[in-house]
């Protein structure tokens, strides 16, 4: 199963948590600074696996070869998009490869939620994120993968509209110039095939 | 009052730059007083940017109550917010979560489908067993709702509920199951079944073999990617149970091997094979031909365009193939070994890990060497600089694996490395040393790894912590140490040069450290072998002198201690020889060698631990009288011979002379066998007390002392499994063994002198190789190396010899490297490791015979000095450990058995079926009776309470009643109590409906005491939404009441029993 899926920015400011299981909230932000100090570093070209943090390797390390599937999370997947790092840990249950594909049906989902979707609609309707991923994962399982279906669902909700980042767009008030680049989607295309 | 939105928030933070703490402490304080507002606008909106600032690490547990009475509004949109921050703040522990009980039932059975999906949704990350109780009869109707998503939800939900409260599946796992047969139901709810039926799978496979044909029908035409690949895996767990299934799973599979487009359900489909132990044995020839397809497959993954992601999770594969089919894998070799040196350190280590599982005594040694190499050309030049950031490795990291070229080879980050070294001591240690060839090229890597370990300062700076990588650091230099010693111990025939090496190794740790502290943790195992063999060092006045200069520096106290009887040892040899005569000549040098000694262990008398303390009092006492001796003693003269005193060559050296000792299995101590009729708890003797009074204060002692080596001479010898006696019969010529010699890759990895040392004992040795000159008749040298003439011929003798010994290399080298490094993992040349292999005698942890047959660690962990009790300690240590972070524990789950609901399916059905017919006739008897007793104690209510009347009591005892059938039901099912039990449960029912309904009264009369009823779990929870702040006054009014109440239950509840009691 999926024991939390996270999404920050090149800095590390979180823009969406979700564990899985409860975790206090400073246990939460070391794990979250653990992860990016591994993320950050990784060199073009490296695969999108992580090794353990240690936070999670410290609880793990014995186990791992003995049992093939177990409850310890033994994967941490992640996937960059523009500015945002998307990331998944997983137990041994979760395939690798689908995880991957898992990122980019979120991200696919958020950009035709948001039309262009880029980290200013995330940090100002992080509502909406958590809306998109409930409608994806529940309780660490993965319900929904068609990726009409969780729009729908989200819109369902009816929130996407309300949120004032259209207005704000609208409004001029110059926060969207910098950053609204967008996701970059189209480049980052290369598991379409799976 | 102007209140923020999240979005002014958001663009205030963004705005605050360099000061946010201070503005989010403000945003803070606002958001704790808005939260209070009667408007539910504001309070929704205060609660948002506390999730938000959640987020951004700020506690919000405070806030639960208020989060509550978010989720308690009427407006879906507040509503969200309300469950979002119980999503994210809630744990199990939360107290207001029993207070939400009732909001979570209601809410549940709301009819907009949106405001179910709330509950569904939050419900698995706030579950707890009493919780799941209570919401499970309103959930488990979910599961025919009109909408599929709410379907789909509700599985899923109901299987975080069956985590904590396995008995849930028993109710839902038979409508699961309708769903998942079902074929017209939405695609997406099979595929979330799909997922849920994974994830119980692995668990407890056997109740679900009989969905195999649904399962199979899905897979073959189910044409959804995502659900294929949890199948393949679920058919992985099945497999090994119903053999007959690798037949009809094979088509389809090869099918899909051959034709999906998708990545990641050709590697699943590929992973599943080998998890599923499809590849089994190679009798049949489809199965030979898929596993050869799989492999070639997974190296095609490997080699594919460089896609690091395929390399990954081929990697992965491998890693499971290894367990299994270790010659598939290491045909392999050539792509994996090259992903030990890829720059991406998650492959990496992947491609060690699988390399570990492959290592044989044919390439164990070409495997080593390149991570020798690895570790060699990125720690050296900069060694200084790791010692300074070793804590911060992470950008080493990066910039490491930016560049990482031969040349430059920037540091790896320090935890890397001391993976990398526990790994190549796990190698070559693995099966007690059964794939090292050559000892002395292993005792040459350790020296080396000892040089190369990082040092460890976390041990210094900080043992406190109680997470993570405590002092690894300090540990695996230790460790190594360990290796050295246990190669000393264990491996006769180089026991010598495992010495030298040990003397070397203290040498340079005595030169080196000129700061205060020795910080290298291998100092105490290393020292322990310079002291137990001290006969075997080349120069054993040397080593004491660095030992000496060492022990004021020394912190860890355990180290200190093994260095003082280390150098107690040294000191024994050096001046216990007896045979020369006391010369003056003597007299003086073992004179201040003592007060040398003395002048050493005379500060630590006053070391803070004990084992120090005690070690350093008795060796100073010791040697002030040894000295008093000694300078009494007069030196002999030309004239007059004088012998050394007896307390320098007999009662020191007595000390440290006995049995040899030999590396003991772990465990052994448990084996040994109780002797008949000892009973530990009678005293040895009915007046023990005045014997002892009595006894010659002489004669117990002796007695024991005979009891004691007569006990070990006789057992060791039948239990022993000590190879000792093998070694010296068989083998006198030790070192004769032919290793695979690489001039070329030692020079890569061994430092200079290392390298320098060893040609000249190979020299050394190829002089006495019978295959070189014609001195076969010699007599072949026996183990003593290295004394001092040895090595002085040995270092003069060295560049003749050297030039002799070339045709040996070069005969060498052929022989091996073919059958070493070779592409092909030879079978051909593979004759030749046993040829060498019975050369080297590898002692055997001794134990008792009858004793567990392995133990599951490797050597260097059991031959640790640790106690096995603090061994144990620490691996019950690990396994709370384990439990920790981010885990769900679903050890409950294990233990229920769906066969049950499965039997029912799978054919006769009749069991089953009459269970549950006999159930509800049960739970009908029962709630019959409960209705009775109700009634009957209303009665007896409405006679003591007259003046307060009961004004709603018939509504709410039918609306309780369904739920407290359920109730019955589970309980009556979960303990087969005897009647007179579940009577009496009946009865505490009866009271406890009883205070609801009071309750319930009491909330309509004006407020209500929520609080106190709903912390039973029975979730009467909706008064307590509305009452608020109100509630403390309320419920202390209500003590006295409840008071009174009690006090009529009890009669009631008398009565109740006593008209139980009767027919």
């Amino acid at each position: 199963m999926i024991n939390a899926f996270l999404v920050f920015n090149g800095q590390g400011q979180p823009r969406l948590t979700k564990f899985y299981t409860q975790l206090d909230t400073s246990i939460q932000q070391r794990l979250i600074s653990e992860i990016f100090t591994l993320v950050a570093n990784r060199p073009k070209g490296s695969c999108n696996f992580l090794p353990l943090p240690p936070l999670l390797a410290a609880s793990s390390t014995s186990t791992s070869s003995s049992e093939p599937h177990n409850d310890v999370p033994s994967l941490v997947t992640y996937r960059n998009y523009a500015t945002l790092y998307f990331i998944i840990i997983s137990t041994s249950t979760e395939s690798p490869l689908a995880l991957i594909d898992l990122i980019q049906v979120y991200v696919e989902s958020l950009d035709r939620l948001f039309e262009n979707v880029c980290e200013l609609d995330l940090i100002f309707n992080f509502e909406t994120l958590h809306a998109t991923l409930g409608e994806m994962i529940v309780g660490g399982v993965v319900i929904e993968t068609n990726m009409e279906k969780i729009v729908q669902g989200v819109r369902a909700q009816g929130t996407v509209a309300k949120r004032p980042v259209n207005e704000s767009r609208g409004g001029g008030m110059g926060l969207g110039s910098g950053l609204g680049a967008g996701l970059g989607m189209g480049g980052n295309f290369v598991w379409s095939g799976r | 009052m102007f209140e923020k939105s999240l979005y002014d928030l958001i663009r205030g933070l963004r705005n605050h730059k360099g000061n946010e703490k201070e503005y989010i402490q403000n945003c803070l304080k606002e958001c704790r007083s808005e939260i209070k507002s009667q408007d539910m606008d504001v309070k929704a909106t205060a609660l948002l940017k506390i999730i938000y600032l959640e987020m951004n690490g700020h506690d919000m547990s405070w806030a639960s109550f208020h989060v509550l009475e978010v989720m308690s509004s009427p407006k879906y949109h507040q509503k969200r917010v309300g469950y979002l921050g119980a999503v994210q703040s809630f744990k199990t522990d939360t107290e207001v979560l029993m207070l939400a009980t009732n909001l979570l039932k209601k809410d549940l059975s709301a009819s907009s489908p949106i405001v179910i999906s709330l509950p569904i949704a939050a419900l698995p990350h706030i579950i707890t067993p009493s919780l799941a109780l209570s919401v499970l009869a309103d959930l488990l109707p979910r599961l025919s709702h009109s909408h599929s998503a709410i379907r789909k939800k509700t599985i899923v939900t109901l299987y975080r509920l069956a985590l904590v409260y396995p008995e849930t599946l028993r109710a839902a796992w038979p409508k699961i199951k309708e769903r998942l047969m079902d074929k017209h139901e939405d695609p997406s709810v099979t595929a979330a079944i799909v997922n849920v039926v994974c994830e119980l799978g692995w668990r407890r496979p056997q109740d679900f073999l009989p969905l195999a044909p649904r399962l199979f029908e899905l897979l073959v035409d189910g044409g959804n990617n995502w659900m294929a690949i949890k199948l393949i895996k679920l058919f992985a767990t099945l497999t090994p149970l119903e053999p007959r299934l690798v037949r009809k799973l094979l088509p389809p599979l090869t099918d899909l091997i051959r034709t999906t487009p998708a990545m990641s359900l050709l590697y699943e489909c590929i992973n599943g094979i080998i998890q599923g132990g499809i590849l089994g044995d190679s009798e049949d020839d489809g199965r030979e031909e898929i596993a050869s397809l799989c492999v070639s497959k997974l190296r095609g993954m490997i080699t594919f365009n460089g896609d690091a992601n395929l390399k990954y999770v081929a990697l992965l594969a491998f890693n499971r193939i290894v367990v299994t089919h270790p010659f598939l894998v290491a045909q392999q070799e050539d792509v994996i070994m090259e992903c030990i040196d890829s720059e991406d350190i998650t492959i990496r280590i992947k491609a060690l890990d699988l390399v570990q599982g492959m290592v044989s005594s044919d390439n164990l040694v070409s495997i080593v060497s390149r991570l020798m190499r690895q570790l060699k050309t990125s720690t050296n030049p900069n060694n200084d600089q790791l010692d300074d950031l070793s804590t911060d490795s992470s950008e080493e990291m990066g910039a490491e694996r930016r560049s990482r070229k031969r040349d430059e080879a920037p540091p790896l980050p320090e935890d890397y490395t001391i993976d990398v070294i526990g790994r190549i001591l796990k190698m070559c240690s693995q099966n007690n040393y059964s794939s090292v060839v050559d000892f002395d090229w292993y005792i040459d890597v350790l020296t080396q790894l000892i040089r190369i370990a990082p040092a460890s300062r976390k041990e210094v700076d900080s043992d406190g912590m109680a997470l993570g990588p405590k002092s690894t650091t300090a540990d695996i230099s230790e460790s190594i140490g360990n290796e050295l010693r246990n190669v000393a111990v264990k491996v006769k025939a180089v026991r010598a040069a495992a010495v030298r090496a040990a003397e070397l190794i203290i040498a340079k740790l005595s030169m080196e450290t000129t700061s205060h502290q020795v910080i290298s943790g291998s100092l105490k195992p290393v020292a322990w072998i310079a002291g137990e063999y001290a006969n075997l060092l080349s120069n054993p006045s040397d080593t004491l002198n660095h030992l000496l200069q060492l022990i004021p520096r020394i912190r860890p106290s355990e180290v200190l201690a093994t260095c003082l009887q280390a150098s107690m040892k040294l000191f024994a040899l050096i001046a216990g020889n007896d045979q020369t005569y006391w010369t003056a000549e003597r007299k003086s040098m073992v004179s201040l060698l003592m007060a040398r000694v003395i002048h050493t262990y005379e500060p630590l008398v006053l070391h803070p631990s004990l084992e120090v303390q005690e070690r350093a009092v008795e060796f100073t006492e010791l040697l002030k009288l040894t000295a008093e001796a000694a300078s009494a003693q007069a030196s002999s003269t030309d004239e007059l011979e004088q012998d050394p005193p007896l307390l320098l060559t007999q009662a020191i050296p007595s000390l440290f002379q006995g049995w040899e000792l030999n590396s003991v299995a772990v465990g052994a101590q448990l084996n040994v066998p109780m002797p008949e009729g000892l009973d530990l708890d009678e005293p040895i003797h009915p007046n023990l007390s005045s014997l002892l009074a009595q006894a010659d204060s002489l004669m117990l002692p002796i007695q024991e002392d005979d009891e004691f080596s007569a006990y070990y001479n006789e057992k060791a010898a039948p239990t022993s499994i000590s190879s000792e006696p093998a070694i010296n019969r068989l083998r006198d010529a030790p070192e004769t063994t032919s290793g695979s010699y690489q001039q070329a890759t030692e020079d890569s990895y061994l430092d200079a002198d290392i390298i320098a040392r060893r040609k000249a004992e190979r020299a050394e040795r190829n002089r006495d190789d019978p295959f070189y000159i014609g001195d076969l008749g010699s007599p072949s040298r026996s183990q003593g190396t290295s004394t001092p003439i040895h090595n002085i011929l040995q270092n003069e003798n060295g560049p003749d010899l050297d030039i002799d010994s070339i045709p040996i290399m070069k005969l060498d080298l052929g022989a091996i490297s073919s059958s070493g490094v070779g592409g092909a993992p030879g079978t051909p040349q593979r004759s030749k490791a046993p040829k060498s292999r019975p050369q080297i005698v590898v002692a055997a942890d001794e134990t008792l015979v009858g004793s567990r047959p392995s133990t599951p660690r490797t050597g260097s962990q059991h031959d640790s000095d640790a106690d096995p009790s603090s061994a144990s300690a620490k691996s019950r240590a690990a396994r709370k450990l384990k439990q920790s972070l981010l885990q769900v524990d679903s050890s409950h789950l294990r233990n229920l058995s769906l066969e049950a609901s499965h039997s029912e399916d799978s054919g006769g059905g009749a069991l089953p079926h009459e269970k549950l017919a006999e159930t509800d006739a049960e739970m009908a008897k029962a709630m019959k009776e409960v209705q009775r007793l109700r009634l009957e104690m209303q009665r007896a209510n409405e006679r003591i309470h007259v003046a307060q009347g009961v004004p709603t009591e018939g509504v709410v005892v039918k609306s309780k009643k369904k739920k407290e059938g359920k109730k019955t039901k589970s309980k009556s099912k979960s303990e087969e109590d005897g009647p007179g039990a579940g009577e009496d449960e009946k009865e505490k029912k009866v009271v406890k409906k009883k205070k609801k309904k009071k309750a319930e009264a009491d909330a309509t009369e004006g407020g209500g005491e929520g609080g106190p009823v709903g912390g039973e779990g029975e979730g009467e929870g909706e008064a307590v939404i509305t009452i608020k702040k109100k509630e403390k006054e309320k419920v202390k009014k209500k003590k006295p009441k409840r008071i009174i109440q009690l006090g009529d239950e009890d009669d009631a509840g008398a009565g109740a029993r006593a008209e139980a009691g009767e027919p």
